[in-house]
């Protein structure tokens, strides 16, 4: 069978096809995506420098990358099928033969397609500007940035089957998780780590579950970013990283097979559209 | 494939007895067929039925209205055919296909759409929208594009084609959830409202594409609508429906025929007061009655199935009665809102009020 007849593949094509035209269809939302993360970073800089820290100005522009790819898993990945469901598209996706994780896997990629761009000036921008020190091991930095990503989308995978079961008020439940996961997973400053968190450990441990805490610091070590002690070795963040990406993609899909059944007994798969 | 589907039918339907008795899959004449189908929903006043033992078969090329008010059942009955829901008893099944066991075999001969629905994605070109609608089913593009502008050309959409979804109109967003219906090729159907909310002349090219659709292609379609007008247009049958029973079930004349003698509507002044028309139900030869307001020119209509001469008048006599001044009355050939009026004995309106 040759490859693009293939449904699973056709399905996730489009999905990405339609998330990455989306993203560039409208002008001043690039403009939004690229300004915003460069501004929130050029303002850590600024502290950094203001207390005599420049050589950390790496952790704000890398937080203003990261911050590109955490925005778009929680707005447009974990709100989507919820968002899909009132407006009719979810029970269009049920109703169809196409497999669901094909669905999950081209947003996905899609919107890593729409939003690397955003980073990818956000990360020149940065280093144009504020140069900061780096001494990066490109292989480590390529696998930690492949594995953030898919674990990080993973649980966008994760978290769609979440709100498309409590999600009447998605809008609210991002605005509540969007900060405070930026603050404890360390987008701006390193969050876990011995002598350079400003958390207990407690609170370090907590935050590991999140993906983005641990590719967080796993990108900082592989940059060569300045880190007294490494809260846990490289490789075996890489490790944690890879498990955290088959476990919340295995229980997205189960997820979302449970809730589709839930949903054909309750009746919660449609809105009425009227 | 759909026919080695069907050939190969009996054997899978070797573990199904329940199965077996509703749908005969060697007559490959019926296409969808619901067998004492119950659904009920919980609700805070406890359990709510929305389908109280449906029974009907609707055979290949047909187009097949299901006519109730507002709250009948229809659309629980279109989500049940289209695998969105579950019955809570009874069988129901497409294409020899059971909705409760084999949802994923329905799904890939069927279409469904609501009229109310505005699914697309604003910023991709209509064209791109039903082209990643295709993709859903798996459909080469090269083929998709055909019959994007196929079905595009038979609802006048060829030149809307390429502007954002967000920027069409009401009516070119519903034609475009009509491409989409029909996008992949489907044996079976299933329209809620189709026409809703949309001006006359776009309905009218919509029930057209339908029509065709049926006609040219052989497709079975079933409509749930209150809209009698779209049934009398282009169903070739009709099930009215009301509180989750199916009350009759026949062509649009035959069930107009059954009524005998023409309907009576009456033009008053002042409207009814609440309750001032129940003594009509109670008069000999009165099968049921239904009031409007025509609000342009300031009267109320009450229409009124008898069953002869005689019990028009005494209606007329009643209204009298009541204080209102017939401005003028009539007999006309009996409607389908008619029909469900001498079922139920009020008319849908009234079914509505109750139901809110």
């Amino acid at each position: 069978m040759r490859l693009h007849s293939n449904p699973w593949l056709r399905t996730a094509y489009a999905r990405l096809w339609v998330r990455a035209k989306s993203i560039y269809g409208e002008p001043l939302w690039v403009a939004v995506n690229v300004g915003f993360p460069f501004f929130t970073s050029f303002s850590f800089t600024m502290v950094y420098r203001a207390y005599g820290l420049g050589s950390y100005a790496g952790f704000a522009i890398l937080g203003g990358v990261m911050i590109s790819f955490w925005g778009n898993v929680l707005w447009s990945m974990a709100s989507q099928f919820n968002w899909d469901k009132q407006v009719g598209l979810f029970e269009i996706y049920i109703t169809s033969p196409a497999p669901i994780t094909a669905i999950l896997v081209g947003m996905s990629l899609g919107g890593i397609l729409g939003t690397a761009p955003s980073a990818a000036m956000v990360a020149i921008l940065g280093w144009i500007i504020f140069a900061p020190p780096i001494h990066p091991f490109w292989p480590a930095v390529v696998l930690v940035f492949s594995l953030t990503l898919a674990s990080l989308y993973a649980m966008g995978m994760a978290l769609s089957s979440l709100y498309l079961a409590y999600g009447r008020e998605a809008d609210s439940v991002n605005e509540a998780l969007h900060e405070p996961v930026s603050l404890i997973s360390g987008v701006y400053f390193p969050s876990v780590g011995q002598g350079i968190s400003p958390f207990p450990f407690a609170v370090q441990a907590a935050a590991s579950i999140i993906p983005l805490t641990i590719g967080m610091d796993a990108l900082r070590q592989s940059l060569g970013f300045p880190i007294p002690i490494p809260f846990i070795p490289l490789y075996t963040e890489a490790l944690i990283l890879a498990l955290m990406a088959v476990i919340l993609l295995f229980s997205s899909s189960r997820a979302l097979r449970f809730l589709e059944n839930k949903g054909r007994r309750t009746g919660s798969i449609a809105v009425r559209q009227r | 494939m759909l026919d080695q589907r069907l050939n190969d039918a009996p054997k899978v339907r070797e573990d199904q007895p329940g199965l077996r008795n509703v749908m005969n899959r060697i007559d490959t004449e019926i296409t969808v067929q619901v067998d004492g189908l119950r659904r009920e929903f919980d609700s805070k006043e406890g359990k709510v039925t929305a389908l109280d033992g449906v029974n009907l078969q609707v055979r290949k090329g047909e187009i097949f209205g299901v006519l109730g008010p507002n709250g009948a059942g229809k659309t629980t009955m279109i989500r049940i055919l289209s695998t969105l829901l579950l019955p809570t008893s009874g069988k129901a099944g497409v294409m020899g296909f059971d909705v409760e066991k084999e949802p994923e075999k329905i799904r890939a001969v069927i279409n469904m759409a609501s009229g109310a629905e505005r699914a697309g994605y604003d910023f991709i070109s209509a064209r791109g929208n039903l082209w990643f609608f295709s993709q859903l089913y798996g459909i080469p593009s090269e083929e998709a594009h055909k019959r994007i502008n196929e079905l595009s050309d038979m609802l006048g959409l060829q030149s809307y084609l390429d502007r954002k979804f967000y920027a069409l109109s009401t009516g070119y967003k519903q034609r475009v959830t009509l491409v989409r219906a029909f996008i992949n090729d489907p044996k079976v159907v299933f329209l809620d409202e189709p026409t809703i909310g949309l001006d006359v002349m776009t309905a009218l090219s919509i029930r057209e594409y339908i029509l065709k659709q049926a006609k040219e292609h052989g497709r079975t379609i079933l409509i749930a609508t209150h809209n009698m007008a779209e049934v009398d247009a282009i169903c070739n049958r009709v099930a009215i429906i009301d509180k989750g029973k199916i009350l009759a079930c026949d062509t649009p004349a035959a069930l107009k025929r059954s009524l005998g003698a023409p309907s009576l509507v009456l033009e008053v002044s002042p409207p009814p007061a609440p309750g001032s028309l129940e003594p009509l139900g109670k008069l000999d030869g009165v099968k049921g009655y239904t009031s409007s307001v025509d609000e342009e020119r300031g009267l109320s209509r009450i229409q009124v199935v008898v069953d002869g001469d005689g019990a028009a008048q005494s209606v007329i006599d009643s209204v009298r009665k009541s204080g209102m001044t017939v401005v003028s009355n009539w007999r006309q050939q009996a409607t389908l809102e008619e029909v469900f009026v001498a079922l139920v004995g009020r008319g849908f309106r009234e079914r509505e009020h109750e139901a809110a």
